[in-house]
């Protein structure tokens, strides 16, 4: 998101799901959205079979790829070297939009000197992707108009994660892919309200709508409004905050977060948090985080409790209250209402469309949406600044939010810990999609038990049949951080050398593993790289069944590896 | 620029676009023309019969749903033959159907009984012999095949082949065996089904049903109140509508089911993903917290009242503040939780307790 800002002024999808299916031409990187964002993957179907190039950039096979064009099947963490051997082509075969850059954006020469040296065969070597198909895949980009770059995790969870953002918004500046419909730059948001909260200022740089905390004019607004002093020095991110718990902050207050699930080295983590004084955690469910709570208080789920989530294409959209909270649990926004008057503060709010009417109020880019307005038209998109205007489908419609999209050159950096002889591996994480984040929602449903039961790895037949291991053994997996043990899926879909993950699961909790080095803007982990190993255990429990998995060797249908022939594997093959 | 086309359905005169459908311009216009095999999302299969329409000039009466408009076609979409048409359509579908309008009270309303009862077809034609076969063993826990109510329209199998395209289900078998089967008629657990319900979605006749609610013997139809709400997982933001049994968990309410809106409504355009449509059993999971908590001077958690865990919370953070400074308290937000909420807990940290330090876990 910072990236974003940065580059355009504004930190959001650029574009709208629904233009996805007339897109002709699809740029898909860092996202398994069949798995994560499943609908978003059904306009992308369509689009496809309507006849446009769909594209994956992934270390993974992944669903799409069956139906892609092409699949750049590259090393994990070497992004920058494909993207700027993309935008190598496109300048260097001028296929760039010069009116657009000339009138549009500062800063292009500087990103053309930078790409000079990444050439789609050098840009083979680091990434192991042909070099005519990273030729092909820059042509094609720059050369149809309704071209969308769609990206997620896979993309920013790395320590170089700001730079892959503006690597991939330099390609959307130089072919000038932006303000009209079915193209631009488009983060698919992993959480339901992930756009909601950065929009309703709960980070340490903004206030809400994206307005710096120091900013004077910005600050001097919220002092008058609320009527205290503020403090001008941005605070610590989550990262940041994580790394530092225990030894500066001595007291959390945690809302709808199990911090150890889902940050990164939780080994650290957890004896830093054996160092603070005072941790209030409000929430759902008892999870793992609760181990370190001195109060907890119990909160209403989405079901039964009124609001706003804001989506990934920036429509602010109603929840709604339909059954009442079980035994004495309360909405969290009157949990905090109750907290914040005991601690001083003198908040009287008498519903959820007051708070929002509130935060409107000083936040321009939202001041047209209103929960009686949503409730008459359904969902609104900001920028939307009165309540006359629509809202907003795309955006740069006319000129780019902060006047001219700004180039920002970048180089390579490798991931901060790569293989070696004691971890050859190197271990990805991300998401599935019967399961959901940390699972506490999903782990409590049995379609999701019927088809991943238990922690799992994905690794690479080849990998796997150096190290003795059969599918569906039970493994240990070690990093420098910790191990845990997990079941082993042999699979194709992940390169050799290469394993995957998913973090959902709390007796095998994948980030042990990883790596909590962060983006040196956002402090986002590097979730997506980090050296491992995997042994094979001696003994082994009765087996499980992942029933119908698509990345398993055989694929769906309930055959045993033992029935099925392998695919022979050839001198020819090409290491993947 | 050419002059807008139009058509005239039933002596009105109607502009309509290239490629639009006889039935999408009586739809765009308001008009009924009875359908089962349409679903928008699907390519035309004019496979029901149901909406045939009379077209000026046409010996045989055409389906609605796969003729294209041409300008001047003069339709007609109410009249005596297409009046007795429907009623020997829908008495030949009645005497493939469970007799006597069979669990028409639970589950989604079968359009089929809907549509026999709306033209009055005769309910006593010779009985079909339905030897369709349905998947009685397929343990899977959500999607649930009643093939006695199966009329193959094959909306499900063209949802999942031209919607979902994971192509887990397809028609099979002849005549009145056609029916719907997996491969090697596998449990959807071990083919390539994603479980995005999408087909009982489509289904018109509750053929594929929600397995669950169905099973637990849950309140009639009617009897349930339907909420829009917006889902909470992933950052799609689909539109779906809670299916609340009001008098159940004592009365509090009940979530029974899940069901996405028309088509065509909403961002999600009717659809709706596995954790979607059927990940909803943790809002009544016997773990939730209902009470809270305060750690006590035995180092466990012990329940408390609300004004006792909320004076402890109030006077731990405080605490912390002035032993420490303001900048020794972190304050995570979630985005999973509201706007409003998030608003609320960055109000708290910066003009309640003086420090920048929030932030959630998302904010990349």
């Amino acid at each position: 998101m910072a990236g974003l800002v940065t580059t355009f002024g504004a930190g959001a999808m650029t574009n709208s799901i629904g233009e996805i299916r007339d897109a002709d031409f699809l740029f898909v990187i860092g996202s398994n959205t069949t798995e994560a964002h499943p609908i978003i993957a059904m306009e992308m179907k369509r689009a496809v079979k309507r006849g446009a190039t769909l594209v994956v950039a992934d270390p993974r096979s992944i669903w799409l790829t069956s139906m892609a064009e092409r699949h750049l099947k590259l090393r994990p963490g070497t992004d920058i070297w494909l993207l700027n051997a993309m935008a190598n082509v496109i300048v260097t075969e001028e296929l760039y939009d010069e009116d657009f850059v000339a009138h549009n954006t500062e800063g292009f020469e500087a990103v053309a000197e930078t790409v000079r040296a990444y050439t789609p065969e050098a840009a083979e070597q680091v990434t192991g992707v042909p070099a005519e198909e990273i030729r092909a895949t820059a042509r094609q980009y720059a050369t149809t108009r309704k071209a969308g770059i769609y990206y997620t995790l896979g993309i920013t969870e790395h320590s170089h994660g700001t730079d892959n953002v503006y690597a991939l918004a330099n390609l959307v500046l130089m072919t000038g892919h932006l303000g009209h419909a079915s193209c631009g730059m488009n983060p698919l948001r992993g959480q339901n309200n992930v756009q909601g909260a950065n929009d309703a200022g709960a980070t340490p740089v903004f206030l809400p709508g994206y307005q710096r905390v120091d900013d004077p004019a910005v600050l001097a607004k919220y002092q008058a409004s609320w009527g205290v002093e503020l403090d001008p020095t941005p605070g610590l991110n989550l990262n940041e905050m994580m790394k530092v718990a225990g030894t500066q902050l001595k007291g959390f207050f945690v809302m709808g977060e199990d911090i150890l699930l889902s940050e990164p080295n939780v080994a650290h983590l957890e004896e830093g948090l054996n160092g603070i004084e005072f941790l209030v955690l409000q929430d759902i469910f008892l999870n793992e985080t609760a181990r370190f709570a001195d109060v907890i208080l119990p909160a209403a789920c989405f079901a039964e409790k009124d609001g706003v989530f804001t989506n990934s294409e920036r429509r602010v959209q109603r929840v709604r209250k339909g059954v009442e909270p079980p035994g004495e649990a309360r909405a969290d926004w009157e949990i905090l209402q109750d907290l914040a008057r005991l601690c001083g503060a003198d908040w009287d709010y008498g519903d959820p469309a007051e708070i929002y009417a509130e935060m409107v109020k000083d936040a321009p880019k939202f001041a047209g949406i209103s929960h009686a307005r949503i409730e008459r038209e359904g969902g609104i998109q900001w920028p939307c600044a009165s309540p006359d205007e629509p809202g907003t489908t795309f955006l740069h419609e006319g000129g780019i939010l902060r006047g001219k999209g700004l180039f920002t050159p970048v180089d390579y950096r490798p991931s901060m810990e790569l293989e070696d002889s004691e971890y050859p591996l190197l271990l990805s994480t991300g998401r599935t999609l019967y399961h959901y984040n940390s699972a506490t929602q999903t782990r409590r449903e049995q379609g999701a038990g019927f088809k991943q039961p238990e922690a799992y790895v994905e690794l690479h037949p080849k990998d796997a049949g150096r190290r003795g291991i059969a599918d569906g053994d039970l493994v240990e997996l070690l990093t420098r951080r910790g191990n845990l043990r997990c079941r082993a899926l042999i699979s194709r879909q992940v390169r050799r050398g290469c394993i995957w993950m998913p973090f959902h699961f709390a007796e095998a909790r994948a980030n042990l593993l990883t790596n909590d080095v962060g983006d040196a803007v956002t402090g986002t982990a590097e979730y997506k790289v980090c050296a491992a190993e995997v042994k094979r255990l001696s003994e082994q429990p009765a087996p499980v069944a992942f029933r119908g998995s698509y990345y398993a060797v055989e694929g769906p249908g309930p055959g045993k590896v033992d029935e099925l022939p392998m695919a022979p594997v050839s001198a020819a093959d090409p290491g993947d | 620029m050419t002059q807008p086309q139009t058509l005239t359905l039933n002596g009105r005169e109607l502009a309509f676009a290239p490629g639009e459908t006889v039935l999408e311009v009586a739809q765009r216009a308001g008009s009924f023309i009875p359908t089962l095999c349409h679903d928008p999302r699907l390519a035309p299969a004019g496979a029901c019969r149901t909406c045939l329409v009379e077209i000026e000039g046409w010996r045989r009466m055409a389906p609605a749903c796969a003729t294209p408009a041409t300008a001047g076609m003069a339709i007609t979409s109410e009249s005596g033959r297409i009046d007795r048409h429907r009623k020997s359509l829908m008495a030949l579908y009645l005497a493939d159907h469970p007799e006597g309008f069979v669990g028409s009270e639970l589950g989604a309303p079968d359009q089929v009984y809907q549509l026999a009862e709306r033209y009055a077809a005769p309910t006593d034609w010779p009985r079909m012999d339905n030897i369709r076969a349905g998947r009685p063993l397929d343990e899977n826990p959500y999607i649930l095949f009643d093939a006695t109510k199966c009329i193959a329209c094959a909306r499900c199998t063209r949802y999942c082949d031209e919607v979902e395209a994971v192509t887990a289900i397809t028609l099979a078998g002849r005549g009145s065996q056609t029916t719907i089967a997996t491969v090697d008629n596998l449990s959807l657990l071990d083919t390539t089904c994603e479980m995005c319900g999408g087909c009982i979605d489509t289904c018109p006749t509750g053929a594929m049903a929600e397995k669950i609610p169905l099973l637990t013997a849950a309140r009639p139809e009617r009897e349930l109140t339907k909420v829009r709400t917006t889902c909470n997982y992933c950052g799609v933001g689909c539109q779906m509508d809670l299916n609340i049994d009001p008098e159940g968990n004592g009365g509090r309410g009940k979530v029974v089911k899940i069901t996405s809106p028309a088509p065509g409504t909403t961002t999600n355009d009717g659809n709706l993903c596995v954790k979607g449509r059927f990940a909803y059993d943790f809002i009544d999971h016997e773990d939730r917290l209902t009470t809270p908590l305060v750690r006590g001077a035995d180092g466990q958690l012990q329940p408390a009242s609300w004004s006792e865990a909320l004076q402890r919370a109030a006077e731990g953070l405080l605490g912390v503040a002035e032993r420490h400074g303001k900048d020794a308290l972190g304050f995570i937000s979630s985005s999973r939780c509201t706007v409003e909420e998030n608003y609320l807990v960055q109000k708290m940290a910066r003009a309640v307790f003086g420090t920048n330090h929030v932030h959630q876990c998302a904010a990349t």
